[in-house]
This record gives C-alpha cells, structure tokens and sequence, in this order.
C-alpha cells in the first residue's frame, strides 16, 4: 500500500512540474504583452520601460523562470511555497488564492455530494431493467441534462426564484452585503459561521448556495447518473449476481450487494470529473458573483496577470491531482486487486 | 456547462468494448440527427437568411417578442404579405438587435469553430493514437505522456488563458479546443489500434510481407476510427459549449460578433429586472442543439454496438 500511494504521488509530482514549466513558458511564447496592458497604450517609452523593468520582464527568460521556481541566489518562488505577487493588486498570489479557493472548493464539494445522492438511485433504477422504460427515460433526462450549458440555467433559475418569486437572495456574491462575515478559520462559510455559533450567518451562507448548488446538481446529476447506470449494468450482468438471485435473495439486498461493487470503478471517474468542475466552477461563479478561484482566474486571464496565472493552473490542477489520488486510494482499499 | 469530455470519452470506450450501450430510444436519436443536420445548415446559411441585419441595431430597443396567442396570426402575416409593423419573434435587445436573426446567425461561430476544432483534434489525435499503438515502447511511451500532460490541464481555465493571450480570435478558439480535445482521440484511437492489431486481417497482410506502416495506415487505421468518430459528435457538442461559455465570462469571440455565449452575456443584466428574452433563446438554442449532438452520438454509439 505504501509503495502504491509513493508511486502515485510521484507521478502527480512529475506532472505537476511539468504543468508549471509549460505554464510559464506557453503564457511567454503567445502574442500578449502584459506590459502594454498594464500600463495603457498610449503610455510614454519610459513608463512601459520602467514597468517593464519593475515587472522584471526585461530580464532573460531563463532569469525569470530561475527566479520564478526561486532557485536564484536571494530569490524566493515555488520551491519556497511562493507564487510571487500579483501584478495588479501587487499582493502575494498565495495569500489571494488562499482566500478565494475555500470559496470554490465549498461550492463544488456540496454540489458534487448531493448530485452523487441523487444520481446514484437514479442510476440502479436504469440498471434494474436495462433498455426499460425507466432506463430510457432517465437516461434520456441524464443524456439532457449532461449536455446543458450551465451559465445559461444559472440564469433561468435567477429569474425565477429571484426576479419572479423572490425565494433567492440576489445573485451577488457569498453573502447578503448587510450580514457579518464569520471569523475566517476554515475559508467555508458555511463551517465557519457553524464555528463560531453565528446561525444568521450560516442561514444567509446556505440560502446563497441555493441556487448555484442547484445548478451544479442539476448539469452534473447527467454524467454521474450514466456512469452509475453503466457500472451497475456491468455487474448486475455478473456471475455472482446471478448466483444471488438463484439463491433467493430480495432485489433489494442485491442491489445493494452489487452497488458497492458498481460504485468502486466510479471512484477513479469521479476524481476525473472532480477537476474539470473544479476548472469550469468559473462560469457559475461569474453568473452568482461568488468570487471564488474561478472569478479569480477571469479578473488574472483578462489582466494578464502572469503570477496569478501561473498559480491559478497550478493549484487547480494539484487540488485535482489531490482528490483523484484520495478516490484511487478509496477505490484501491475496495477493490484490493488494484494495489498489487 | 458539464465539461467533461473526458470522462464521456472514456464512458464511450467501455461502453464500446461491452456493449452495455446507451438506451438512446430510436427518436430521440433521429431528433438529434436532425439537430446535427440543422446546426451544419445554418453553420453554411445562417447569416444570409436573418430577416433583420445582424449588425445594425432597429429602432425599437428591448421589445419583448410576441405573445404566443398572437404568434399564428402574426405567421399568416408574414407569410402572406407585409406585416403592418416590424416583427421580431424572440424580441430584441438593449441595443435594438433582432434576437432571432442573431440567434440564427450564431452557428456560423458557434458550430463552426466546434466542428472545426474537432477535424483538426480528430485528424492529429487519430494519427498520434496509431503512432502510440505501433511505434517503438519509447515513443509510444512519450506520446501518452504528452498527452497525460495536456490532460492535467484544467480545461476551461486552460482554454481561457490560451485564447485570451493569443488574441480571441475563432481561429486560435479552434487551436484551442484542438490541442485540448486530442489527448482524447489519441487514447481512443490507441486503445481500438491495440485491438484491431491483433486481428486475422492484420496477421495476413503482414504474411503477405506489407510493411508495417503500410499496415497500420491501410488496415488498422480506418478500422481504429469508428470510435473516435462516434466520440466527436458529442465532443462537438461540448466545443460549442466551451466556445459560448469562454464568451461568456469575456474570453471568447469579441462582440459584436452574432454568437450565443456572448447574446446571453449581454442579456444577463436584464434577468434580474425581468427581461428575459435576450437570455433566453440563445440559450435555448445552445440546450437543443449540444442534446441534439449528444442523443446523436450516444445513439450512434448504441448502432455500433449492437
């Protein structure tokens, strides 16, 4: 077990190296010039110069990447745990990501719970007579909502609860503007504000998630709910399930006999599909104003803000690279056949 | 927007390898055949047939569009003669923009840089797959690697970066969506080339002393691209959904131009005061038409199978 979770998080380690080298140098081959956009076109020789210079962009490539990994005599970068500074706000990247990533990762992770509560039962049902008429019909429903452009449901559903019947707060950010935060301990509000026994705040906290988790429940109830159904349908069609009903046993033990066997492959799929929400969390954040990773990576893309770039690509994809890692070890402790 | 082509490409390729294929009922498959179709018209069409210039705003700004009582008679209108006043069927914007002719004007983005996107993946990842599945260990080897690396990008913030620094034009959306959709077609090419290599056919053009190139490009090659072809009418779906949504949040085509994600952009201000025509239709035109893709190509997927 120890060798597989070594091996594991070595590959993860190379990968992520490798992500931060292409980063760098792919955002430093593309047409932009980040200098122009900072300082305004119509800006004087030197003024470009002189934010060039402070931006050290006139320094060699090399010099920069160097100095970016902080393996340069007196600097410190990713080696020292450091993003360096934004070239807008000119804070430490880290400290920015710090408080906007909780933000995200509370969204997604709630989000990604209760569509796998509801799509898991969606799912046995398709399996319980594949090619039936409720196999059709919810995979029909998973088939649709699997492809729907979910900025465009944020929308629809603000207009509904919000504008027409005035159940959701306005699609303006975490919280109502007039309540008081929360002590920040773990970044999730909704924890914190539980924390620190401040139950409006945890009110005002749920009742803003509302509608985004809503959302997220819905678009990602699709893939989820096919991936139940195909898993399922493979081990219903198994040998032991068959042993199970020659022995008499209810549909109902057997399902569940068969679900944790289905849910095991799901594992490593989910992981999959964990960091491509996490990367696409950009869009519902910018129809709720949620302010989490994913408007922060819009506000830095748009900017061209390379620091904050950087970082966004890098502790995105090493969340993801986390959380898969953690369900390949959930699914190698089910399934012991994959440690060997 | 569920982007998540990887996880539905690999779905397809277990579904493929098994045969516990989609139940996508027979009518939903031909509706999203003809949703396929329509989209390909309108890619070609679209921008010659709108009743309204798609650029130049009319005089009547933020008109909701015509109840549905009043539809027919309107229709008969139309149809039979000039209608007394100007009609504009989903309403028009804050800026006096027909809704319908942008709507109808939009696949010339959308689904252009979405089908296009998913050629060039399609035609690099197909002949990286075959390299992968019969080159030498080393550079099959280097293939998967470079392809597990632009994997572990995430997608849309990925997307984002690269098309924003290299300017927002549709050409570098397709490059994009390109780059980031072939890590899919190779490992589906390669993971169909291992199997069809092993096949009689393979066995005696080899004892037939063809060259091993020969081979895979002749035999293997178009016998590995069943899977990788299903795939893509779905990925084309989910390109037209990254292309909307990078326009969406700003990073995408560059206004004015007619294209869904940037129509729903403009209009989600007024959501809020209850306007929801301009939101709505270019958005609904997105929802039928990535579920037309979609049921077309779980159906295919079902065909193949069976």
């Amino acid at each position: 077990m120890i060798g597989f979770v070594s091996r594991r998080l070595a590959t993860a380690l190379v990968q992520l190296v490798g992500l931060a080298l292409v980063v760098f140098f792919a955002i430093r081959l593309l047409p932009a010039d980040p200098v122009a956009r900072l300082v305004g076109l119509n800006a004087s020789r030197d003024a470009y110069l002189t934010a060039q210079r402070s931006l050290g962009l006139d320094r060699p490539v090399a010099e920069q990447f160097g100095s970016y990994l902080g393996v340069l005599p007196g600097s410190s970068g990713l080696l020292q745990g450091d993003f360096g500074r934004s070239w807008v706000t000119g804070d430490p990247v880290a400290q920015e990501i710090g408080r906007v990533l909780p933000i995200t990762l509370e969204l997604i992770t709630v989000s990604f719970v209760l569509a796998f509560l509801v799509s898991v039962p969606l799912g046995m049902i398709c399996a319980i007579r594949p090619g039936g008429a409720a196999d059709r019909a919810t995979f029909a429903y998973s088939l649709f909502a699997g492809s729907q452009p979910e900025f465009w449901w944020g929308l629809l559903f603000i207009f509904v609860f919000f504008a027409e019947l005035g159940w959701a707060p306005a699609p303006l950010g975490r919280l109502d503007p007039m309540s008081t935060p929360p002590a920040v301990v773990t970044g999730f509000i909704t924890v914190d504000s539980l924390l620190a026994g401040n139950m409006a705040a945890f009110r005002d906290g749920v009742h803003h998630l509302m509608l985004p988790v809503l959302t997220k429940v819905f678009v990602l109830s699709g893939p989820i709910v096919k991936m139940v159904r195909q898993n399922m349908v493979r081990v219903m069609a198994s040998d032991y399930v068959l042993f199970a009903q020659a022995s008499g046993l209810t549909p109902g033990r057997i399902a569940r006999i068969a679900l944790k066997n289905a849910l095991a492959p799901a594992l490593t799929l989910l992981g999959v599909l964990y960091g491509y929400i996490l990367g696409g969390a950009v869009l519902i954040e910018t129809v709720f104003s949620l302010g989490g990773i994913g408007s922060y990576a819009v506000r830095s893309v748009l900017a061209f803000d390379y620091p904050a770039i950087q970082a966004v690509v890098l502790v995105i994809a090493a969340v993801s690279l986390l959380v898969y890692l953690v369900l390949d070890l959930l699914h190698a402790a089910l399934d012991p056949r994959l440690v060997g | 927007m569920s982007d998540a082509p990887a996880v539905e490409a690999a779905l397809t390729a277990r579904d493929l390898r098994d045969g516990a294929a989609a139940p996508v009922p027979d009518r939903l498959f031909r509706l999203g055949a003809a949703t396929v179709a329509l989209s390909l018209v309108l890619m070609v069409v679209g921008p010659w047939i709108t009743p309204y210039d798609v650029g130049r705003p009319t005089d009547d700004i933020a008109v909701p569009p015509p109840s549905l009582a009043e539809v027919p008679g309107l229709l008969w209108a139309v149809l039979t003669g000039r209608p007394h006043e100007p009609v504009y069927w989903f309403g028009t914007d804050a800026s006096g923009l027909d809704i319908f002719s942008r709507v109808l004007a939009a696949p010339r983005a959308d689904v252009a840089i979405a089908v296009g996107a998913n050629l060039v993946s399609l035609a690099l990842g197909s002949l990286l797959g075959l390299l992968a599945g019969t080159a030498r260990p080393w550079l099959a080897g280097l293939v998967m690697r470079l392809s597990d690396l632009v994997q572990a990008f995430p997608v849309f913030i990925t997307g984002m970066i690269l098309v924003t620094l290299a300017g927002r034009s549709p050409t570098t959306i397709v490059l994009t969506l390109a780059l980031l959709y072939t890590p899919i077609y190779i490992r589906l090419t390669r993971a169909e080339v291992l199997t069809q290599r092993g096949r009689g056919f393979v066995d005696a053009s080899r004892a037939l002393g063809k060259r091993e190139a020969w081979i895979a490009l002749r035999h293997v090659l178009p016998n590995a691209l069943v899977p990788a072809m299903i795939q893509a009418s779905v990925t084309v779906g989910f390109a037209i959904l990254m292309t909307a949504g990078l326009s969406f949040v700003g990073a995408g085509v560059r206004p004015p131009t007619p294209e869904w994600g940037l129509m729903i952009a403009a209009g989600a201000d007024g959501i809020v005061q209850g306007e929801w025509w301009p939101s709505l239709f270019p958005g609904l035109a997105i929802s039928i038409t990535v579920f037309g893709y979609a049921a077309f190509g779980n159906g295919l997927e079902r065909r193949h199978a069976r």
